[in-house]
């Protein structure tokens, strides 16, 4: 048969029909390569469009518009003596003295009968803080910029309903309506009035469980990656903490909201809605990313440096405290950065345990009630009025903002510390 | 210089491919220097010389195997029956299957014995039907060697088999495609003694029916396998003859040091 | 010293200064015989120095750990038995509000009590209060310092010093890595013992097969049982319509697309900012997905329905899926591209040897080589988006449909668990210890599909090397 082999003619290369197929071939291979391009550029495509919607919606969240009010305080129906506004009875001066009643009476007789409902609901906080800060004000006219109500604001910014559109053209006329930035969405807190809200409580709230995670998790993850990679005995208990940590850095972080709602609040009794908790249930979850990441650390740096040190006297817990975790410290703090952003942004396991309360002031301790950025977005989200998408998308840049600012951290670190050995 | 082109232009009759001033840089590294050779048709080609020395980097320039290399770059004139391989309206899909190449290490695709042979014939269209494509897997491995010890397993993985067997198939492979050329980038260097054996007897059996290219760092093997032998040095040729003649009566001192043994 | 948090920082401050204190006097009597010419001691003088400061430590650390927990009882103790608290109301609410008022007068949180009974107790309160702190004070202090004198006492050049602090941070390492374990315990344990709680008011085959799913109608408790509506196979399907289906659907053909032209075609450059650029993807919280999902893409999805005719909801299951897939287009996308590089070089080569294209090349040989792995990525992938909550919370609607149609509201496992356990809880009704239940089967899914595709990935990468 190898005789009827030898007298085949070789492969004509150059037939029409051979052409042609090579043709095919090569416009089946332009075609797969655009549909990988077309891959690449749609999935960027997508988080473009994400961070484009988010910062189109939001990017107005942060600026607030502002009615001018002319109020008479000597007319006006208020009993304050300012001098007891001068020392720490101030307060108690002021919560007697019905400012709220005044604002409305003011915008009444200046825009006419739904004057009041031009004013966010919380505008007489901001003529109490005027008051506070320059008694001087009650014994003249002043006037004050006090933010603008939802409808009027979201007019002011273009999208309002024909309605509150025609009295935010009637206002401009008047010379009576400003936008400014919004300071108050930094510094304040929940509210129901969606001009009123500040993302200060729920950013002190994460930040409170942050720190709570971070004192839990860094110590405890890098110790076990160092106990695992430098000294565990090859045997069934170390095998059981390896298989227990990669498990738990794939278990859905709704199941450590179940197991922080079970244990730390219905047995061991502590606060709930508290930074104290969420950071306990957070750091547990963390902590395998910390683990992983401290190990592959450890990992890399050369047996040579260990032969080194112990070659010249040095105890193994030496070799490990005064050589390896030095040289490994980049890489487990570029892991531990990247475990806290992913903790950061964590929303699921913190309504689990009842961070998701309407907590109107920030908290001042680890045990207060508070909640967190991610969940004060997930709450806002919820929130039927329009007012609350700005402010909803606007928390988000900032949370956003504090994710990227960590992510590049830990890549710089990376790229400086890196080392080749 | 000078003498050494001359010294490559001397070459048997029936000229296959002819290489023309090449030299291949990585990035601005110079891997081959200047060189110029021809490929008789009728005989075995060994490309012999100490290792680093640039004849593989040579070698995968007949089929651009360089090109999948980020920054190489071939400079010269290589010709496959008078054509530019290098010319810009060359096809190196077709070039490929025209001079076929077998690796260091053997390389079955993780596939079916079947399978791997017929991958070639399928891309290209060489076969018509079913029992076309059955009649060239069949006789690709006849050709190599093959078929008797796996005509019972033909849908067995090519990765089941021995290390010799893995290199017979891949030289199966690249004969399914009808090639009027084959490189062989030192095909037995990973091979035991029995199976370097058996690849050297194929490569005798093949001779005549294809152009053969052989890369070697093992001078008997180029002496037991070859016609034609190269010695290269540091990216230069340094002396281009019959193998009978190179290894017996080398003009070069730096040919006679190589083969006496005194580097490499 | 009128706040108790103050005054407890105040006490460990103290400690930690005496440890120190210690640390200093250890060294100096350890260098002390530390001179050249007689033997060398065993230990560097600074691990006499931590040993003696570890032994005034711990033990009163130790002390005020246990303290902190009792001391607010004793203090309760110490007012109940007061005159003042005599003629408290015998209402638990009211009295507690009083005690509340109370305990802020005494450390100064607040000036004024509306409560004059609060008033009253509050001086009982502060006094019971700073007895107990000078009891604690002084029990931590002497603690410390008898602690940090035994340790100091055995400073000796022939102490082992070094030793006994090192075996102690081994006991520490030891005690982190376990934490892991416990984690592990405590989930398991939490889960199961919820969970069989709910089982022995609802049949586990009537949850596990029951096709009915309204946790609602549950009441009360006592009536739960009766009224069979825990059949949670609506939400199995949810859950695997959204996570396993619709996601992959999105994400396996551009994860996949995208890691080939990365890895195959992309120039160096390109290859070094697109890759970071999709792994923002994954980076995002998935509580932004969700808004994002509601927001922009539910309303463009039902329009989309009602352009098509058919009459769409809000909340789609189409709209959360389309969304979730994106969020794993980087998980699907790293694993392929992991898994393509790990095939070797001579591969491609010998199919580009034999005159393939590029595209032949990966189509007919990497692909198929890299399979397992890419598997193994999609089943992480799944486990990854069924476990996820935000997405479909936000997204994905509450009503238990039973249904194969994308544009119809469907709900998932980690939904109802979300709803089952916000808002008022009452720990024994059926309907909160069905989210255990949930929580249960959720994870034992996810790990078990992790530890397939583990072993897929693992078996894969062990075969090229």
């Amino acid at each position: 048969m190898s005789d009827a082999v030898a007298t085949r003619a070789p492969t004509d290369w150059k037939t029409g029909a051979m052409q042609q197929r090579i043709r095919r071939r090569y416009s089946a291979e332009r075609r797969f390569r655009l549909l990988g391009l077309g891959a690449v550029m749609l999935s960027a495509g997508f988080l473009v469009f994400l961070l484009v919607t988010m910062l189109g919606n939001g990017i107005k969240g942060f600026t607030q518009t502002e009615v001018r009010l002319d109020i008479d305080f000597e007319k006006s129906a208020l009993f304050i003596d300012p001098a007891a506004l001068r020392g720490p009875s101030a307060d108690a001066a002021l919560a007697a003295a019905d400012l709220e009643g005044t604002v409305r009476t003011a915008a009444s007789s200046q825009y006419g009968a739904a004057g009041a409902g031009l004013l966010s609901e919380s505008a007489w906080l901001r003529v109490r803080e005027a008051v506070k800060e320059d008694p001087a004000l009650l014994s003249r006219r002043a006037t004050l910029w006090l933010p603008a109500a939802s409808p009027i604001d979201i007019a002011a910014k273009g999208e309002g309903a024909p309605e509150a559109e025609r009295i935010h053209a009637q206002l401009e006329g008047r010379n009576a309506v400003r936008t400014g930035f919004n300071w108050n969405f930094l510094t304040g807190s929940d509210a129901t009035d969606p001009a009123a809200v500040g993302i200060w409580g729920a950013f002190k709230g994460s930040l409170l469980t942050m720190l709570v995670t971070l004192a839990l998790a860094f110590p405890v993850g890098v110790l076990s990656a160092v106990y695992l990679e430098e000294y565990a005995p090859r045997n069934g208990w170390t095998d059981t903490i390896e298989v227990s940590i990669n498990n738990l850095a794939a278990v859905p972080s709704i199941i450590f909201g179940l197991l922080g709602l079970a244990i730390f609040l219905n047995v061991m009794h502590l606060p709930r809605s508290a930074p104290l908790v969420g950071g306990l249930t957070l750091a547990l979850m963390t902590m395998p990313v910390i683990v992983i990441a401290g190990r592959n650390a450890i990992k890399s740096v050369p047996p040579s440096i260990r032969d080194a040190a112990l070659g010249v006297g040095a105890s193994k817990i030496q070799v490990v405290f005064h050589h390896v975790l030095p040289l490994a410290l980049p890489g487990i703090l570029t892991g531990t950065i990247i475990g806290m952003a992913r903790a950061l942004g964590e929303t699921a396991p913190l309504l689990m345990i009842g961070m998701r309360a309407f907590i109107a002031s920030p908290p001042g301790g680890v045990t207060d009630p508070a909640t967190a950025l991610p969940v004060q977005i997930f709450l806002w989200s919820d929130e039927v009025s329009r007012g609350f998408v700005e402010k909803t998308s606007a928390a988000i840049i900032v949370l956003l903002v504090f994710l990227l600012a960590m992510n590049g951290l830990a890549i710089y670190l990376r790229n400086k510390f890196e080392r080749r050995w | 210089m000078k003498q050494e082109t001359e010294l490559g232009q001397q070459a048997g009759q029936n000229i296959m491919m002819t290489a023309r001033n090449v030299s291949v840089f990585y990035g601005g590294k110079m891997a081959v220097n200047d060189v110029s050779i021809d490929i008789s048709k009728d005989d075995v080609t060994a490309f012999i010389g100490p290792s680093g020395c640039g004849k593989s980097t040579f070698l995968r320039s007949f089929n651009r195997m360089n090109d999948t290399i980020p920054n190489a770059r071939v400079e010269g004139r290589i010709e496959l029956d008078g054509e530019d391989i290098y010319a810009s309206g060359m096809d190196v899909v077709q070039l490929r299957a025209r001079v076929g190449m077998v690796f260091q290490k053997p390389n079955p695709f993780p596939k079916s014995i079947y399978e791997n042979v017929a991958y070639g014939p399928r891309i290209h269209g060489l076969a018509a039907g079913k029992t076309a494509l059955d009649e060239i897997v069949q006789r690709s491995l006849r050709r190599a060697g093959l078929w008797e010890e796996v005509k019972d397993r033909l849908t067995d993985s090519g990765t089941a088999l021995s290390g010799g067997q893995q290199q017979r198939l891949c030289i199966a492979r690249a004969i399914a495609v009808d090639p009027e050329v084959i490189l062989m980038d030192e095909p037995a260097s990973a091979l035991d003694p029995i199976a370097t054996a058996k690849i050297e007897e194929l490569i005798h059996e093949l001779r005549g029916r294809y152009a053969i290219v052989i890369v070697t760092h093992n001078m008997q093997q180029a002496a037991r396998v070859s016609q034609r032998t190269a010695f290269f040095h540091l990216g230069n040729l340094v002396e281009y003859g019959d193998t009978s003649q190179i290894f017996t009566n080398p003009r070069e001192t730096r040919t006679k040091d190589y083969i006496t043994g005194r580097y490499g | 010293m009128r706040n108790p948090s103050l005054s407890l920082t105040a006490i460990l401050l103290l400690v930690l200064g005496l440890g120190l204190a210690g640390w200093f006097a250890a060294r100096a009597k350890a260098r002390a015989f530390a001179r050249p010419g007689e033997t060398r001691p065993h230990s560097l003088p600074s691990y006499h120095g931590w040993y003696v400061l570890l032994w005034a430590v711990l033990p009163a650390l130790l002390f005020l750990g246990v303290w902190s927990s009792v001391s607010g009882g004793l203090v309760m103790q110490a007012v109940m038995d007061s005159p003042a608290a005599a003629n408290l109301p015998g209402f638990e609410m009211q009295r507690q509000a009083i005690f509340t008022e109370a305990r802020a007068l005494a450390d100064g949180t607040k000036t004024a009590a509306f409560n004059p009974q609060a008033t009253a107790l509050a001086p009982v309160f502060a006094e019971a209060t700073t007895r107990y702190t000078i009891i604690a004070t002084v029990v931590a202090l002497l603690l410390a310092f008898s602690g940090g004198a035994f340790a100091f006492t055995r400073v000796s050049p022939g102490f082992r010093a070094r030793t006994k602090v090192e075996r102690l941070v081994m006991a520490a390492l030891l005690i982190a890595s376990l934490i892991a374990i416990l984690t592990t315990l405590g989930i398991v344990a939490s889960l199961l013992f919820e969970a069989l709680r709910f089982f022995s008011m609802v049949s586990p085959i009537e949850f596990l097969f029951g096709l009915n799913w309204s946790p609602q109608t549950a009441i009360r408790a006592d009536q739960a049982g009766s009224s069979g509506a825990f059949g949670a196979i609506p939400l199995f399907w949810g859950t695997i319509f959204i996570g396993a289906i619709i996601a992959m659907i999105v994400a396996i053909p551009l994860g996949l697309m995208s890691a080939i032209f990365l890895t195959q075609y992309a120039s160096a450059t390109v290859r070094r900012w697109m890759k970071p650029l999709l792994e923002i993807l994954a980076g995002v919280p998935t509580v932004v997905y969700g808004y994002f999902a509601a927001l922009t893409v539910a309303p463009a999805v039902r329009g989309f329905a009602v352009a098509l005719g058919i009459p769409g909801s809000s909340e789609s299951a189409l709209a959360a899926g389309l969304v979730m897939g994106i969020m794993i287009i980087p998980f699907v996308s790293s694993m392929a591209d992991d898994s393509i590089a790990a095939v070797p070089q001579a591969m491609r080569d010998g199919s580009l040897a034999l005159g393939a294209t590029s595209s032949e090349t990966i189509k007919k040989v990497l692909v198929p080589a890299a399979l397992p792995g890419v598997v193994g990525g999609v089943l992480l992938a799944v486990s990854r988006a069924i476990g996820e909550t935000m997405i479909v919370v936000m997204a994905a609607g509450l009503a238990a449909n039973l249904t194969i149609n994308p544009f119809e509201s469907v709900t998932t496992v980690t939904t109802q668990i979300v709803q089952l356990l916000t808002g008022d809880q009452e720990f024994d009704s059926p309907k909160t210890l069905a989210a255990f239940a949930l929580g249960l089967v959720l994870f034992i899914v996810t790990l078990l599909l992790n530890i397939v595709a583990l072993r897929v990935v693992k078996k894969y990468r062990e075969a090229y090397e």
